[in-house]
């Protein structure tokens, strides 16, 4: 039929255009990140092929690359286990035991979302200052677990609310605590909405930026997006080669997470945005 | 709704205490401190004076501000559509019984899983003026006889940040809208099918009515996210050339930089008031749609 050949014909050119779109700016990094001269496009100089410069960011100490990575990994790897737990907890109860006040809160967590960062920075910035964590994991970990929080308690509780009741009641029958039941109960059957909120909790702090930039000041407490917004040469010019190389070490991690558990990320995206 | 004892209270509620302390610590306490710090005059080793609403007034008169409110109104403007077409037409495509459809949802969570901080270096290298990507395209294919000053004109730094923005966020879109699309039930389509009706009218008759929800809740996201862009323009273009490209958020962020916490709290104010109103009018917009179908 002529109209389904139209139909795959789009199909076939909005597929073309998707890969290019979505992978054109990785590959050029990656690309870039394999040339010993960065300005080849120039056409002045060539290609020159080389790992100099993942060699570089990887044993130059004085980039303090492997740092900002370590920093980056801790701090998103606590704040994501920090805030799926208490999400969990949360969620447990709104779902769970029909309290007083659970509708308010859950409004609450939906306003909370509506706040631009840059309304918290500023207090956030004294208050940090003021406990003397200015340049510490704890500067980012507290602010990381309050921020992603409201989409992970999003997400469990679509989750939660699926599960039957009738597993709670078995299990108060048997004298479990509330607690019990959920860490041996609900815990394991809800695992896939759990690990999608930690992914995603772990994701969104790790690309967080703004906190980073104002309550870190050195390679101490420094991340991955930070460090490498600010990398600088020595004499001015932007070292192209390794800014791209430390881009695409410090993006693998992410990649991996996003192709290995890619129906669960999009899972946990489409539950906490539908349901918001 | 049933009774409650009181060891049932106290269990429930301290299921909540850890995600009530943060909330309120970090995130509801600072944002009522920057109210008030918003009426105050707080500057870093000034004293601290009550001035009501001279921070606002301050804002009334400053030019650099009003550019600021221009500039991310525009943004939103023009990039949330032309994501939200975008996002659209990946969904679409995504929904389809494609080969390589695992591929393509890999493809499309990449540009959404790399920090803006980070893709930002490598779109500031492919604006690059002399050795570009982009303009080293534009010289290949053709299309332009003099290369184009990306992020040395107003004009080309604009073009930047939302190109730039629409590549990082219109997964995001485009995954809110599939989940949309996979409720609709394929037995509509196969009955217009049926029908006679054609591609474009199953389109506007059918996937556009029932996908509505969904398009103003991403809208709805969207727009909230976009009004407040930060890291990428912080990275690409430092707000310029000249401030042409200075977000609301940049700009408070720079007052509190140099420790002027009173102004730059009331420019954060405003744009907090501005993401309210506007996510007040897409959830009218959502009651009056839905009240309508």
């Amino acid at each position: 039929m002529n109209e389904e050949r139209m139909q795959r014909l789009l199909t076939l050119a909005t597929s073309g255009f998707l890969i290019v779109f979505c992978l054109a700016p990785f590959v050029f990094m990656a690309v870039i990140s394999l040339s010993g001269s960065p300005e080849f496009l120039s056409g002045q100089t060539a290609f020159n092929a080389t790992f100099g410069h993942y060699r570089a960011i990887i044993t130059t100490p004085s980039l303090h690359f492997i740092d900002y990575l370590r920093n980056s990994l801790a701090v998103s790897a606590v704040s994501a286990a920090v805030s799926t737990l208490i999400a969990a907890l949360a969620a447990y109860s709104l779902t769970r035991l029909e309290l007083p006040g659970r509708v308010l809160i859950l409004f609450l967590i939906l306003c909370v979302t509506m706040f631009p960062q840059i309304s918290l920075i500023g207090f956030l910035f004294k208050l940090m200052t003021w406990l003397g964590w200015i340049n510490t994991y704890g500067a980012l970990i507290f602010p990381y677990v309050a921020w992603v929080l409201p989409l992970s308690v999003w997400i469990l509780v679509s989750y939660f609310a699926q599960l039957p009741r009738e597993l709670d009641k078995a299990a108060l029958i048997d004298g479990c605590t509330r607690w019990q039941i959920l860490r041996k109960v609900i815990a394991p059957v809800a695992l896939p909405g759990i690990l999608s909120t930690a992914l995603l909790s772990f994701i969104f702090a790790f690309n967080e930026f703004m906190f980073a930039l104002l309550f870190t000041t050195d390679h101490r407490a420094r991340t991955v997006p930070v460090g490498i917004a600010l990398f600088q040469g020595l004499h001015g010019e932007i070292p192209w080669g390794n800014i791209m190389a430390a881009s695409i070490v410090s993006i693998v991690p992410l990649l991996i997470l996003a192709v290995a558990f890619q129906r669960h990320i999009i899972q946990g995206l489409t539950r906490g945005a539908v349901k918001g | 709704m049933r009774g409650h004892t009181l060891s049932e209270l106290r269990e429930g509620y301290s299921f909540m205490l850890p995600l009530i302390v943060f909330l309120g610590c970090f995130v509801l306490l600072p944002v009522v401190g920057t109210f008030v710090t918003s009426v105050y005059q707080d500057v870093t080793f000034l004293e601290r004076k009550f001035i009501l609403f001279q921070n606002y007034r301050r804002l009334i008169g400053d030019a650099d501000f009003w550019r600021a409110l221009r500039f991310t109104l525009l943004f939103v403007a023009v990039s949330v559509p032309l994501e939200m077409l975008l996002g659209l037409s990946f969904a679409l495509l995504l929904n389809q019984s494609v080969p390589l459809r695992g591929l393509l949802r890999c493809c499309v969570l990449i540009p959404w899983a790399i920090p803006a901080a980070i893709s930002g270096r490598t779109w500031e290298l492919i604006y690059n003026y002399n050795y570009g990507l982009a303009n080293f395209l534009l010289a290949r294919f053709g299309l332009s006889d003099e290369p184009i000053n990306w992020l040395g004109s107003s004009a080309g730094a604009f073009a930047s940040v939302v190109l730039s923005d629409a590549w990082k966020t219109t997964p995001f879109i485009a995954i809110i809208l599939l989940a949309g699309l996979s409720v609709i039930p394929s037995e509509l389509y196969r009955q217009a099918k049926v029908d006679g009706a054609n591609f474009l009218y199953r389109f506007y008759r059918i996937t556009v009515p029932l996908l509505k929800p969904t398009i103003i809740v991403a809208l709805l996201f969207r727009t909230i996210d976009a009004l407040r862009i930060f890291d990428l323009i912080y990275v690409l273009t430092h707000g310029g050339p000249g401030g042409a490209t200075t977000s609301l958020s940049l700009y408070g962020y720079r007052y509190f930089l140099v420790g002027d916490f009173g102004y730059g709290s009331s420019i954060s104010v405003t744009l907090f008031v501005i993401a309210l109103v506007l996510a007040l009018i897409y959830v009218r917009l959502s009651r009056w749609s839905t009240e309508l179908t």
